[in-house]
């Protein structure tokens, strides 16, 4: 029996959506920026053009959820690795846009570089449970005005498997057309197939960021899925109770679907979050929390009872370092979406808040997510689990060891086998150098980075991404 | 009873009630108490009380902050007053702060801007996407000690470097410190861009910013 827990029963989540509705109706959201204000004026939002907030009624969601599409396929430069949303069992992104990164090689914690991205897709690239990848760290040697063009291209060209990642103002918009225009082949080949695609976070609570939504909007005649990821802090930028700040969360994640759909009806989105809570000594951000995973869990709900794909944040830690610390947080906040019944939870490979890159934390993250899908896969209690007759068979005293059975449940997935936790006895161990899973998985970053590039991009349009971003950084200069 | 006001005004601050501090400082002017000393000896030792209650571990932020905001409520109604007799408040130091052109983000910004008044420096805040020349401008007008730029991202993070060099243009550095910060802000940093001062968070960025008036 699959373990599913909705963590919000039926009578809270239409209360959560009530409050949502009040919150948009009342207290309004605040649009920067200067598509979306006339947008929603037309169609019945109040507006104040002074504010910038708009007043958006209940009926305008509505709508906005009606023409949202319940499910699509995350296309892929390779098409082997296309995936259908929803698709009944979780699967994982990268994680994304850390400013920083621990050099794998000498351990100092840097800004991240273009050649991090490059390097930390190419071990995502051979994790099964990756569908989507995301620029994982910036591209600090980039210039800031092209920055995210870059590392949407370094992306692209390292993981032939679906991409997600962002882009900040108008004027970088045709460029990233043409760059997805190179990849794919034609607009209308970027159209079909939904092979990359934006996330977009409103800035809590309760805004959003002008040119960034602006930009997004004029990538609908692409129609690039959106993932749409409100992020307030319960006690900082949300309200100080879980139940408030999923209400605000899921408040701006309506606005946004609002506003995508009076747009670009049809258009492809997917419900996220990444909420956190907030520091009381400090005033920091914390997403490391019981109560993160419990509100990444919640707002899942919220997003699957609005028949959308969902997903959230999860794996998230503040640990410092790689550790104990950052492998019970990140369990602590993966299991909760996850068995909310997220189609995808991201992501893999940062600690620090999503603040530092390392590259052996996508394979322990990989690790953790395969041991709460089997939490989640829970007892298969179909008839030929009994097994009586082996029960008979071996009778009081004896083992099952030799049994057919246990031959078949060596290699069934009833029984999971970890990929990098060592399980040799004390010695044996000891003899082996002692491997963690942590010097596990680095060893096999190593190979992974030793060998032959995977699916890479042809030559020609490696060469014409360059041209692209060559005339970004003159032109936008 | 002057007494006996003074005690309910310090009090007012630790228990984070703007409304009452308030009401308090509007009585204290009715009674003909000066505003400086209802300033001096009953609103800034319940600020006092409060901060070392905070570095204890007894008291958090969000308590810290609502003290603030009731100082700020009673120097409000008693400031135009002093104004009259040409009476100032002393502050621990004047600081600018904002966060840099091409960024919304707020939250930083503004709990090191709560935790400076907290901490009794005069803070004049610019709010977010905030222009070099604004900064300047502000810092001209206040006599600013200190302008505090934030940034939340590596993109928008070089405007810090832009706002020191806008200062510097304007003739008011060395004499006006920079202090910078934000989530991909590193001291070195920093260095690089010739701050004066980084706070890794709001707590650490009120010790730099004594450290900067030589408080």
């Amino acid at each position: 029996m699959r373990f599913e827990h909705p963590f919000l029963a039926e009578d809270d989540r239409l209360r959560i959506h009530r409050e949502s509705l009040r919150i948009l109706a009342e207290v309004g959201v605040r649009f920067l920026g200067q598509r979306a204000l006339p947008i929603l004026e037309r169609h019945g939002a109040r507006v104040d053009r002074e504010t910038g907030i708009a007043r958006i009624p209940g009926e305008l969601v509505d709508v906005a959820l009606r023409t949202a599409p319940s499910s699509f396929v995350l296309g892929a430069r390779n098409p082997a690795f296309d995936h259908p949303l929803p698709s009944g069992v979780t699967s994982y992104a990268i994680d994304g846009t850390a400013s920083f990164m621990t050099d794998f090689e000498t351990g100092e914690r840097r800004y991240g570089v273009k050649r991090d991205i490059e390097d930390a897709l190419r071990v995502f690239q051979q994790v099964d449970l990756g569908v989507m990848a995301w620029a994982p760290t910036c591209a600090s040697d980039a210039p800031s005005q092209t920055r995210p063009l870059h590392e949407f291209v370094a992306m692209a060209a390292a993981c032939s498997k679906h991409g997600q990642h962002e882009i900040y103002r108008v004027d970088q918009v045709p460029y990233l057309e043409a760059a997805l225009v190179a990849i794919m082949g034609t607009e209308a080949d970027v159209r079909a197939r939904h092979a990359y695609s934006l996330i977009y976070c409103p800035v809590a609570p309760l805004t959003h960021d002008g040119e960034m939504l602006d930009a997004y909007l004029d990538l609908g005649r692409l129609d690039l899925p959106v993932m749409i990821m409100p992020m307030p802090v319960a006690g900082s930028t949300g309200p100080a109770s879980l139940f408030a700040n999923i209400a605000v969360a899921n408040a701006e994640a309506l606005s946004s679907i609002v506003v995508f759909q009076l747009a670009h009806p049809g258009r492809p989105l997917i419900y996220s979050s990444a909420t956190g809570t907030v520091d009381f000594r400090t005033g920091g951000y914390l997403g490391g929390t019981p109560e993160m995973g419990i509100m990444s869990a919640a707002l899942t709900t919220m997003g699957r009872s609005y028949g959308l794909p969902s997903s959230s944040a999860g794996c998230t830690s503040d640990a410092r370092e790689p550790g104990a610390q950052a492998v019970f947080e990140k369990l602590v906040t993966t299991l909760p979406p996850v068995a909310a019944g997220a189609d995808i939870v991201i992501g893999f490979g940062e600690i620090e808040g999503d603040q530092n890159l390392v590259l052996e934390q996508i394979l322990v993250d990989a690790e953790i997510a395969r041991a709460c899908g089997r939490l989640v896969d829970g007892v298969d209690v179909a008839p030929d689990r009994e097994l009586f007759d082996d029960i008979v068979e071996v009778g009081p005293g004896g083992n099952f060891l030799a049994q057919r059975s246990t031959r078949i449940a060596a290699r069934s997935s009833e029984f999971l086998v970890p990929s990098l936790s060592p399980r040799a006895a004390h010695e044996a161990w000891m003899e082996l150098g002692r491997p963690s899973i942590y010097s596990n998985a680095r060893e096999r970053v190593s190979a992974i980075l030793a060998g032959p590039f995977a699916d890479p991009l042809p030559d020609a349009t490696a060469g014409e991404l360059e041209r692209i971003l060559a005339a970004a950084d003159r032109e936008l200069a | 009873m002057s007494q006996e006001l003074i005690a309910a005004m310090r009090q007012s601050v630790v228990d984070g009630d703007p409304d009452r501090a308030a009401e308090l400082a509007v009585q204290a002017l009715a009674e003909g108490m000066d505003p400086l000393v209802a300033i001096e000896e009953g609103y800034v030792p319940g600020l006092r009380d409060v901060g070392e209650q905070f570095s204890c571990g007894e008291m958090y932020l969000p308590e810290m902050m609502l003290a603030a905001r009731a100082m700020q409520k009673a120097v409000a109604v008693l400031e135009p007053e002093m104004a009259k007799t040409a009476q100032q408040r002393q502050v621990t130091g004047r600081v600018v702060i904002g966060t840099v052109k091409g960024d919304i983000h707020e939250i930083g910004k503004s709990l090191v801007a709560m935790m400076l008044s907290a901490d009794g420096f005069e803070v004049h805040d610019l709010g977010v996407d905030v222009a070099p020349e604004r900064f300047v401008a502000k810092a001209q007008e206040v006599g600013a000690d200190i302008v505090a730029v934030s940034a939340l991202l590596t993109t928008t993070m070089t405007g810090q470097r832009t706002v020191i060099d806008a200062l510097a243009d304007a003739g008011l550095r060395p004499g006006v410190k920079v202090l910078v910060g934000g989530a991909p802000v590193t001291r070195a940093w920093a260095d690089q861009i010739g701050a004066d001062g980084y706070g890794e968070d709001a707590v650490g960025a009120v010790r730099v910013a004594r450290g900067l008036v030589g408080a």
